[in-house]
């Protein structure tokens, strides 16, 4: 027995490995931090929303009228639910993993964005870019000209304006019928 | 319920029609979560009978006993007692009915107190302690009153698993650093207690033993584990929504996480009656073996290192690290998968990752297959380990241990066949047992069983169909509740899930396997020596305890030494020099 351990162990060689003077390599889908890029990021909160460890966070200031976006690396627990729920692939888990720190303040990030105010009542109601994101889907879906212009000015109202338009408009219906 | 009694007849329909037969009027309601589970509402006082008929006159073994305050929506507070009804010896081979039969009692909130049935059926001992401690439930003529989950400074009348008692955020401030745990007196002439604890030499998480030892003989052991408790059912009924959870139960344990996680998604799944696609099946099938490819290298390591065969661990290990490998490539992490969420799993296995699993799983069993001789031609082995920390078969039936730690003891009970779940019933594999109870069987089942998961998960990998792996837009129900139960490397866990009415859990029991292993483990030291106690305890593959010192303390001389753990490890080895000997 002692023969086959030492052939064994012959063969085996020296398993150490070089890390940390060499790189190592992980696999393709390995489930590093979560990198967002801003530009491309609507701010939606769809990833606030889904993280299950509240690493993720949505804050709105309406005196200053921005929503910052923010994340906490000493939360988060690496499972992707972000990426998986991004509409526009704006935070994606890399590859990184050495994530040591000397301050704990380089563990958040954060990221502004301006609030649209309602075009009829002035309040602050959506992300600017949630509003430019859905004009840019409507004008993929073939959307243009006459209609895509009646389409901004209902995106830009606030929920509450939107539902006293709708009622005008179905005041107007009735009267037409009636005509 | 229809589509699910449609397709599948309903077994365990005749345990129930033998209740009514037997209890008459004492059975109140019956309600069925499946077509093999089945949840009967029964008189509080005709409880402990219930369960004992059950258990020892139709081959019940008690799976899980879940507390509930279900004050809020019917006034009283409920008992769960889950049992996996097998039939008895005489119809086991004949009438293979197998189902899991809940018998349910209410108790009223101005008078919370139940029948035991501990003193019928020893396996509750445990959970009824625990649903003291909890929900403040008291049961009658329980053979042992001490705080089982709670620490001693923990406030009287605060119960954390009640509904209205303290958020989950809460910690009262500790009072005191002194123990006042009782643990049993057994006096006798000579007879020394030996503490050990509470951090432990097997792994890496505290409990507290106390061995009583007559000379080197050991004559009785208690212990006292939950220094790590970490609350994690009252949080996922506070802070999580039912399908976040999943990620919650991956890091339950950090051996068998993804067992824990397919059998809190199947509890949910089998509630609200979702059809988890077929591919889905398959794969998580695949990530549950190999999650037992790398436990059961892990305990043949330590089998090794405490006969004092430390090149053999180191090797064990570097085979290991294939199987880690191996889950980074199909999930992303070594371990925490995260791969399931309600309906099916989140990432498909691509061909190239099919390709590089299949070399690797023929790499890890050649590798394995020579390792695995080594270790039992090693000089000491069988010596050490043959007719060590017996299981008897009458301790194992009356305490419902599961795994390889029943299965050491010739019991051929495996979850995936017994109760089959995801895609176990559709692959060929063989249930591996032993029969001679000790130390070295229990080895052996985890060695035979490492090579039946190689290939199952290169069955899988072949015989997956195609299909989607995630079923999305299901309807949500509130106050459907169900059993998930899932083979993990150390036995059945269990998990009992109920769905509140906001999209979170009512209640969530999670029953980790070594739960039910532990209160047996004392039946397996008594009769050993000191010097064995390291490998006993390794060899139930505790999930879940830990001792970093031995306190030896005289109680004739009234002197006390501590025994560094080293010391103890190195004389488990070694084998000379005992720590004991200034006694």
């Amino acid at each position: 027995m002692v023969l086959k351990l030492i052939k064994q162990v012959i063969k085996v060689g020296e398993a150490t490995v070089l890390y940390p003077f060499t790189p190592v390599e992980v696999s393709p889908g390995f489930r590093g931090r979560p990198q967002h890029d801003p530009a491309l990021c609507i701010s939606c909160a769809a990833c606030v929303q889904a993280c299950p460890s509240n690493a993720l966070t949505m804050e709105t200031d309406p005196d200053r009228g921005i929503q910052t976006w923010g994340i906490f690396y000493g939360r988060c627990i690496y499972c992707a639910r972000c990426e998986e729920v991004c509409p526009t692939g704006a935070i994606q888990l890399s590859h990184d993993f050495e994530l040591a720190v000397m301050s704990k303040a380089d563990l958040y990030e954060r990221a502004d964005y301006r609030l649209a105010a309602c075009r009829r009542c002035g309040m602050l109601f959506a992300p600017a870019k949630e509003i430019e994101y859905v004009m840019a889907l409507l004008e993929q879906a073939d959307f243009s000209g006459q209609i895509l212009a009646e389409s901004r000015l209902l995106l830009e109202l606030c929920p509450s304006c939107k539902r006293k338009m709708d009622l005008h408009k179905l005041v107007n219906l009735y009267q037409e019928a009636d005509e | 319920m229809t589509s699910l009694e449609e397709k599948k007849p309903k077994t365990g329909q005749k345990y129930v029609d033998i209740l009514h037969a037997q209890f008459g009027d004492a059975i109140l309601d019956e309600s069925w979560q499946a077509a093999d589970q089945v949840t009967v509402t029964v008189d509080l006082n005709f409880l402990p009978q219930v369960v004992e008929t059950l258990y020892y006159q139709h081959g019940g073994w008690l799976s899980t006993v879940a507390g509930s305050d279900e004050r809020p929506l019917n006034g009283h507070f409920a008992l769960y007692y889950a049992l996996s009804v097998e039939g008895s010896d005489q119809d086991f081979a004949t009438n293979g009915e197998k189902a899991f039969v809940v018998v349910r009692a209410l108790i009223p909130p101005h008078k919370p107190e139940f029948p035991s049935v501990t003193p019928k059926v020893p396996a509750a001992i445990w959970y009824e302690r625990e649903v003291r401690d909890m929900f403040g439930l008291r049961p009658v003529d329980l053979p042992d009153e001490r705080r089982l989950v709670l620490p001693d400074d923990w406030p009287d009348g605060l119960y954390p698993l009640r509904k209205d008692a303290m958020d989950y955020r809460f910690r009262p401030t500790p009072t005191t650093d002194k123990e006042t745990y009782d643990f049993i007196d057994l006096k006798g002439e000579g007879i020394i207690q030996v503490p050990l604890g509470p951090l432990h030499m097997t792994s890496d998480e505290p409990g507290h033993f106390r061995l009583y030892m007559e000379g080197e003989t050991i004559v009785d052991a208690d212990y006292r584990l939950f220094y790590i408790h970490r609350g994690m059912e009252k949080l996922a009924e506070s802070r999580l929504n039912y399908d976040q959870v999943t990620f919650l139960t991956d890091r339950i344990c950090g051996i068998c996480g993804y067992a824990h996680n397919v059998a809190y998604c199947t509890s949910i799944e089998r509630a609200l009656e979702i059809e988890v696609p077929e591919r889905a099946q398959y794969i998580r099938t695949i990530l549950l073996e190999v999650e037992r490819l790398h436990s059961h290298l892990l305990n043949l390591g330590l089998a090794c290192h405490f006969v004092g065969f430390d090149t053999g661990f180191m090797q064990f290990f570097r085979v290991r690290e294939k199987a880690m490998k191996m889950a980074e490539l199909l999930t992303g992490s070594r371990k925490t998968y995260g791969m399931n969420l309600i309906g099916g799993v989140r990432r498909d296995i691509l061909k190239d990752e099919r390709t590089k699993t299949l070399k690797w799983l023929a790499e890890i069993r050649e590798e394995v297959k020579e390792l695995v001789s080594i270790l039992l031609d090693t000089p000491n082995i069988v010596q050490r380990t043959q007719g060590i920390g017996m299981l008897e078969k009458k301790v194992a039936r009356d305490y419902s241990p599961v795994g390889p730690t029943l299965r050491g003891s010739g019991f051929g009970r495996d979850t995936r066949k017994i109760h089959p779940y995801c895609a176990y019933d559709r692959i060929p594999w063989n249930m591996i047992s032993e029969a001679g109870c000790d130390v070295l069987s229990r080895t052996l089942v985890r060695a035979q069983e490492f090579f039946e998961s190689v290939a199952i998960v290169e069955r899988c990998l072949e015989m997956m169909p195609e299909g989607p792996v995630l079923v999305e837009g299901f309807a949500y129900k509130p106050y459907r509740f169900a059993l998930g139960y899932v083979e993990a490397p150390r036995g059945e866990d269990v998990h009992w899930s109920m769905l509140g009415d906001n999209q979170k859990l009512y209640r969530w029991k999670c029953r980790a396997s070594t739960y039910n292993n532990w209160p047996s483990l004392r039946y397996m030291l008594r009769g050993n020596t000191f010097s064995d106690v390291p490998l006993i305890i390794a060899s139930i593959d505790p999930c879940y305890s830990c001792t970093e010192r031995v306190t030896v303390v005289d109680i004739r001389k009234k002197k006390v030494t501590l025994v560094p753990y080293k010391e103890m490890e190195r004389y488990c080895m070694e084998r000379k020099d005992s720590p004991l000997k200034q006694f």
